[in-house]
């Protein structure tokens, strides 16, 4: 029990953890990709970018639940990584289109 | 153990045990009532210091030429004012909430390292106290509370006033980091039997995330700290554009401090308002799962969202985008919360009373800000209103909205606990108009000034642009708010002085801490309740006698021992008995010999900083003298008929995750000095 009630709370932080990698991974392709000129870069971005929802969505449909007073962790780490792969797909779009380097 | 005792003669072993040696002995306190109290003292003291330094800047701005103090003053007093409230009032201020009331809402005796607690406060009002008098002596820190370099650097900023502000910050940091520190720990670790994470009260984890975040999001400042002082004291160049440093750096690392801090600030207060709306509501918080999503999802996307305050000084459109979306995403979590707070009100049967007022103030004054936050998340508005008296606004509106209405709400709910004593009310109600008359009117004129174009941190401004009269309304505004934070002062003098006593739980509220004698004695709990259900439902009334008879864990006082419960982080069951320490004058001594290498850096002797920093190394090491034992007992009773072993004996105890967390804070600063060193070597223009 105390295992399965342990792997909830890691996984209430998880979807964010993982949002929060991403994040600082594309401001570094970002930065990187500009200082260096590299020639594939908007492509980079966008297949990190797919990657990164792909990541999440698993995430976010594997979270179990239970019912009851047990359920409470997992359920809220179910809502919360959904929240994370609904950030990410929003935060992360402007890589399609947005200009990337000054 | 023996038979039982009365519960009169079991409350006085206990206080004899737990209790604070009288006299000079007041200063070797450990113990979580009492520091909690002085942490919310010197706050309040500290609350004070920075609204007089904002009545002369209101004095100053209150018409055009103004020959009152003059820039160089002006600056000095603006710069101490964002200091001396962010730093010094608003953390320090929920430290010492959550110091106060952690222990008694999750229902265990102290937090998890007493001393600790002692040394952060010590840090507290040593690091406070050196701001305060580099003011009084005129070598104020004067760049402005977020110290842009290079005008912060040494060419700019000749003389020690910027050094004030780094080593001052920076002493006073080691107390929010520990406390933070500390935080984690007793929340995971230090509840009552049974108390699953699953049943915990909201308060918990609010302050759970709260202390999380502090834990990642201070190691930048400090960092950032450390270079500029490096770079001032020894010409290291980091953000220095003449020597090949970028004065962006300090900018990233002080706003990926920076804005997480501002949700660091609200998050408990939040924590505040889910435990006061629903008693006053009288039914449980609507979506208590929701909320726990909404305060984790506001955790992190608080930290991917720094640049906004960078809007305008020309990074690409893609950066632009993702920090524009984080910024109005963050919207969400905060919206849902607010929804649960009317929903919970909506469904229940509202009954009135003044902490309500403050949280329908609360509601009003918020919402309003976060508005504005919104608008500035855009880029293109930001480009107009930045660094105008319009972002003045937004962040008095969220700060004073999101954090000093709810203290204020706070302050009526649970002064009652700290004194013993009910609130008379009869200031209470014109305090609290006057207090919501004064802030709009000083704050929401500010809006407009800033649309018209009146930029922050102007020390006086020519009478042809029409700024004269809404300058004025503010200032007049100002005074009416002042008037009434002094009538809320005189209101809380006469309650300590003629408030009538009461027996217990007069709010019928739902939480432990009620569960408890007013004022609550030093050891908190006669016995450990076991909880069977949500803790934030319980019914304190019935709960408190049966504790204080000493029937439940722990009710009896063994070996003079400081005895507590320490359970499994996740299911809260039963894992081992914490010994806790005994007062002592160390922490103070320890905070003494920081104090003294700060200071030495500061005067710029740098042979006696390396000597004091042994000393405090020393001193920590004589710390652990005195606790833990050379034997193994194996498991002792814990009352109830079961048996656990003491901390050193089990595995998973308070020190290691205390230690793993500490290793968190070193890894997210040696993760920042990476990003700063890659953040030179690739964005910086040479
Ligand atoms: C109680 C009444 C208050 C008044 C009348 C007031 C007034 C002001 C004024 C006029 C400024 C602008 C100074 C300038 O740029 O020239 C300012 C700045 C600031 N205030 Fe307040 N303030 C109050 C309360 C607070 C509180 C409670 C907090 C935080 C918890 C706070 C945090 C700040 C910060 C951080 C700044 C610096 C903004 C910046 O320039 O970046 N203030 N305040
Ligand atoms: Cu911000």
């Amino acid at each position: 029990m105390s295992g399965q009630s342990r792997r909830a709370l890691l996984l209430l932080f998880a979807g964010f953890s993982l949002w929060a990698l991403a994040f600082v991974v594309f401001y570094a392709l970002q930065a990187l990709g500009c200082a260096y000129g590299w020639p594939q870069h908007r492509l980079i971005l966008i297949s990190a970018y797919l990657l990164a929802i792909l990541a999440m969505a698993w995430l976010a449909w594997a979270t179990p639940h239970w019912a009851g007073d047990k359920g409470v962790l997992p359920i809220a780490a179910k809502w919360a990584n959904r929240a994370a792969l609904a950030a990410t797909i929003l935060i992360l779009l402007p890589v399609s289109f947005a200009s990337a380097c000054i | 153990m023996s038979a039982p005792l009365s519960p009169i003669a079991l409350h006085k072993q206990l206080s004899r045990i737990w209790g604070t040696p009288p006299g000079w002995g007041r200063l070797s306190s450990v113990n979580h009532t009492i520091l909690g109290k002085r942490f919310m003292l010197v706050a309040l003291l500290f609350f004070a210091i920075g609204g007089l330094l904002a009545m002369l800047i209101r004095a100053q701005l209150a018409t055009p030429h103004s020959a009152f103090i003059g820039p160089d003053i002006y600056n000095q007093l603006f710069t101490m004012h964002g200091t001396v409230m962010m730093f010094l009032f608003a953390i320090p201020m929920f430290e010492g909430l959550a110091i106060y009331l952690l222990p008694k809402i999750l229902g265990a005796r102290d937090m998890a390292f007493p001393r600790l607690t002692a040394y952060g406060f010590w840090c507290y009002v040593m690091g406070g106290s050196i701001l305060i008098v580099a003011m009084l002596a005129g070598v104020a820190p004067n760049g402005g509370w977020f110290m842009y370099t290079p005008l912060s650097s040494r060419p700019y900023t000749p003389g020690i006033n910027a050094d004030v502000w780094l080593l001052g910050i920076t002493f006073v940091e080691i107390s929010a980091v520990t406390a933070a520190i500390e935080i984690v720990v007793s929340i995971l670790k230090m509840r009552a039997p049974g108390m699953a994470l699953a049943r915990m009260p909201l308060f918990g984890w609010y302050m759970l995330i709260t202390a999380g975040m502090m834990v990642v999001g201070f190691p930048p400042l400090i960092l950032g700290s450390i270079l500029l002082e490096l770079e001032r004291a020894f010409g290291l160049p980091f953000f220095d554009p003449e020597r090949g440093g970028d004065p962006l750096l300090w900018q990233h690392l002080f706003w990926l401090f920076g804005h997480p801090e501002v949700y660091i600030i609200f998050l408990p207060a939040a924590g505040v308002l889910s435990t006061i709306i629903p008693v006053f509501a009288q039914r449980a918080i609507l979506g208590y799962r929701a909320l726990i999503a909404a305060i984790v999802a506001m955790g992190f996307l608080s930290f991917g969202l720094w640049v906004h305050h960078m809007f305008t000084v020309g990074i690409p459109h893609l950066a632009l985008a993702f920090f524009s979306a984080a910024s109005a995403l963050v919207a969400v979590p905060t919206a849902i919360q607010i929804f649960a707070w009317i929903g919970t009100l909506a469904s229940g049967r509202p009954r009135w009373d003044v902490p309500m007022l403050y949280v329908a103030g609360f509601f009003a004054v918020f919402v309003m800000g976060g508005l504005t936050g919104v608008m500035l998340a855009m880029v293109p508005f930001n480009t107009q209103a930045h660094d105008s008296y319009f972002v003045v606004a937004h962040l008095h509106y969220v700060l004073v909205g999101g954090f000093v209405f709810p203290m204020l709400a706070a302050l009526y709910y649970w002064l009652p606990h700290i004194t013993g004593r009910q609130s008379l009310y009869r200031l209470s109600v014109p305090a609290f108009w006057l207090i919501l008359i004064g802030f709009n009117a000083t704050f929401f004129f500010m809006h407009v000034t800033g649309l018209m174009g009146m930029p922050r941190r102007i020390s006086t401004y020519p009478s042809n642009w029409g700024w004269d009269w809404l300058n004025l309304l503010s200032s007049v505004g100002s005074f009416i708010l002042t008037m009434g934070f002094a009538l809320v002062l005189a209101d809380l003098v006469l309650q300590l002085r003629f408030g009538k006593p009461f027996r217990r739980d007069p709010w019928r509220a739902a939480t432990l801490e009620w569960a408890m004698p007013t004022p609550p004695p030093h050891y908190a709990f006669a016995a450990l309740p076991r909880i069977e259900r949500r803790a934030d439902q319980l019914r304190p009334a019935e709960i408190g006698p049966v504790l204080a008879r000493g029937d439940g864990y722990l009710g009896f006082a063994r070996d003079g021992q400081m005895e507590t419960l320490g359970v499994d982080m996740v299911s809260g069951e039963v894992e081992h008995v914490i010994v806790l320490p005994h007062p002592t004058f160390l922490p103070l001594w320890t905070a003494l010999a920081t104090a003294a290498f700060f200071l030495a850096l500061l005067f710029g002797q740098y042979w006696l900083a390396p000597l004091a920093a042994v000393v405090v190394v020393a001193l920590f090491l004589c710390w652990p003298s005195r606790l833990g034992r050379t034997d193994d007992l194996g498991p002792v009773d814990i009352g109830r008929g079961e048996t656990a072993p003491y901390d050193g004996e089990a595995s998973g105890n308070i020190c290691v995750l205390a230690n793993r967390t500490a290793l968190v804070t070193n890894g997210t600063l040696f993760a920042s000095l990476l990003f700063g060193g890659l953040f030179l070597a690739v964005v910086a223009p040479n």
